[in-house]
């Protein structure tokens, strides 16, 4: 009983970070039709400056703040840069993200230095509580409340709001949406933004939960992150929530009971989701021909 | 025309020439090691242009073929023995396990879009990582292992020869199959896949064809690679390999051939420039961020790569001074499609 609730809480808690980095990455493909490979480096990024800025002021809020600005900035400039010449053109788009992702990656370790970096929880995270016999780690339950806030409101500014309406009618119809008078460019730029603070946010709250923070990580997380896209349908939020949960608790428990699976399972789920239903397990659309 | 061809072929020779005489004119080592290094991934690029500039496909996951020559070769060489026989057999077997792994993998995910299928190849191409990680007995892991190259081959000189050879036979045979009806059937992919299918070409089993051909001959580069390193660990199957392959096509030229040859040529060099001044420079450590930039660059603004644009640039020119021929030429281009 004790392992098992400790292996539900491990998977959730990896989950949802693995849902901030995915949350990003399924919007932009469903607004604006880019597969952002180099979501991974704006991951790091958010990593090293939020903990960087944590190991300074010694506050951990404020070291979430600084990763959520660094994430928006790099995403500020991605797009203008990186995304906006390639518009249209799918290959160029993922060979040029990939192009970025690989500079990413190679410029932390320039700016922060080639070697990881250790990574202390702060002090009111630290810890567990015991409840019979079962141990919660205080860190994981907070990614865990963190996740579902960060879901809630999402969900509601997406369903609720003057501005979920704008960027659900974009990803709806792109062209109508124009035709109605919605600058759609500006859009963009702002879905990508927030898409980047989120990947940020997520590398920083990673931090503290794997110890250590590398640069190479930003790949390892990306993967994870574009797997849950597929799994969860491309362009569908809710789906990421699910199938990031999903990828969460395979590998918790692959990593228990049969740990020389675990890290091919995540592999294996998507490759199955491809072949059988490549528009994902929870899409609500169907794939567009366009 | 009959004189730029005739031009090209005087200057294939005199590479050609270049490259038979210089072992002998300057026989130091690290330049023999070097341009072993350049033919090889020379191969490796080419076979990756044959997706990305040809059939317009982009692959993540050539590392896998790579990975499957170069471990098909060390493990039957470390194992069996170390003659020139079993190194052959290795080469062919390698070759043939690739083919089929390109085959199947290719069957399964070449109906999807270009953005499932860059990423299903990520995830294949993990699952050889993990596989040649975790099969301990027969890869040693992360580790590696080292293993005697078949005796003709300690000479650094012969194993140069026999590498330049099969570039050579590579690239011929390369080139008479993008020539080739099927080859132009890719390009027709490449250009408009949904036009190919309307005209009555199964474009999957042509993308299926194009994949195994790029499959084969990375594995062949995958195993010269391992035969030059003598050792090899999980390197080979790493997403670097890939990164390597898709830098050199995409800076010297896609859907050109001679435009990745170039682009080893230049990037296998400026590795070992940059890491050489790195002594001096610590910038220089992180030459892949030189790389990285460059690579973005040339996406934006030379789409085309080195060789491409060279060849519209001559073809502007020769347009400005003898327009009537390029038109002419336009057309008897197109003829060859049907």
């Amino acid at each position: 009983m004790e392992l098992f609730v400790n292996l539900i809480i491990n998977g959730l808690a990896t989950g949802m970070l693995i849902f901030l980095l995915a949350a990003g990455l399924t919007l932009i493909f469903g607004l604006m039709d880019v597969l952002n490979f180099a979501h991974g480096g704006l991951f790091v990024w958010g990593a090293y400056a939020g903990i960087f800025t944590y190991m300074y002021t010694e506050s951990f809020i404020l070291g979430i703040v600084g990763a959520i600005i660094t994430g928006a900035l790099l995403g500020f400039i991605t797009e203008k840069i990186i995304i906006t010449p390639v518009y249209g053109n799918h290959i160029q788009q993922i060979l040029i993200t990939l192009g970025l992702m690989l500079v990413l990656q190679e410029l932390i370790k320039v700016v922060f230095g080639p070697n990881g970096v250790a990574v202390k929880t702060p002090s009111y995270l630290a810890g567990s509580w015991e409840i019979g016999d079962v141990i919660i780690i205080k860190y994981r339950l907070f990614i865990i409340i963190v996740g579902f806030v960060i879901f809630g409101f999402f969900q509601y500014l997406l369903k609720r709001t003057k501005i979920g309406l704008i960027v659900r009618a974009g990803v709806q119809d792109k062209e109508m949406a124009q035709a109605l008078g919605i600058h759609i460019k500006r859009v963009f730029l702002y879905v990508f933004m927030v898409g980047a603070a989120l990947a940020a946010l997520s590398g920083m709250l990673m931090a503290p939960y794997s110890g250590v923070i590398y640069a190479e990580m930003g790949m390892e997380y990306a993967i994870l992150g574009f797997i849950v896209v597929v799994i969860g349908g491309m362009g569908s939020f809710s789906g990421s929530l699910l199938a990031a949960i999903l990828v969460g608790l395979a590998g918790s428990f692959m990593a228990y009971y049969v740990p020389v699976l675990s890290l091919a399972v995540n592999m294996i789920l998507m490759a199955i989701v491809l072949i059988f239903r490549p528009q994902g397990l929870f899409a609500m659309r169907k794939e567009r021909t366009s | 025309m009959k004189l730029k061809i005739s031009l090209r072929h005087i200057a294939f020779f005199l590479l050609f020439a270049i490259f038979v005489l210089l072992p002998f004119v300057n026989d130091s080592r690290t330049l023999l090691i070097l341009l072993t290094q350049i033919f090889i991934f020379g191969i490796l690029a080419m076979s990756y242009d044959i997706l990305l500039g040809y059939t317009g496909i982009v692959s993540f996951g050539h590392a896998m073929f790579f990975g499957i020559g170069a471990y098909t070769t060390a493990v039957m060489l470390k194992q069996m023995d170390n003659t020139l026989f079993i190194f052959v057999l290795s080469i062919l077997i390698g070759m043939l396990f690739a083919g089929f792994v390109s085959f199947l993998v290719g069957l399964l995910t070449l109906r999807l879009k270009s953005h499932f299928f860059a990423m299903l190849t990520l995830a294949f191409s993990g699952l050889f990582l993990v596989l040649a990680e975790k099969w301990r007995s027969v890869t040693y892991g992360n580790d590696g292992f080292t293993f005697r190259a078949p005796d003709v081959f300690r000479d650094r000189m012969t194993f140069y020869f026999f590498v330049f050879t099969s570039l050579v036979v590579i690239f011929l045979a390369l080139y008479r199959f993008v020539n080739s009806p099927t080859g132009r059937i890719l390009i027709a992919v490449r250009e408009n896949e949904q036009r190919t299918k309307s005209l009555g070409f199964n474009t999957l089993h042509y993308k299926v064809i194009a994949s195994v051909v790029a499959g084969i001959v990375a594995s062949f580069a995958g195993s010269l690679y391992a035969v030059s390193l003598r050792f090899v660990n999980t390197s080979v199957m790493t997403m670097d390999i890939t990164l390597d392959a898709l830098l050199m096509t995409i800076i010297g030229g896609v859907g050109t051939l001679v435009g990745p040859l170039l682009g080893a040529a230049v990037i296998e060099y400026a590795q070992h420039a940059l890491s050489g001044m790195a002594r001096d420079y610590p910038i220089f450590e992180r030459w892949i961020i030189f790389f990285g930039i460059l690579y973005i660059l040339a996406v934006i603004f030379f789409p085309k790569g080195i060789i491409g644009s060279l060849r519209l640039l001559i073809w502007k020119w020769r347009g400005k001074v003898k327009n009537k021929k390029t038109q002419v030429a336009l057309p008897q281009e197109k003829e060859r499609f049907e």
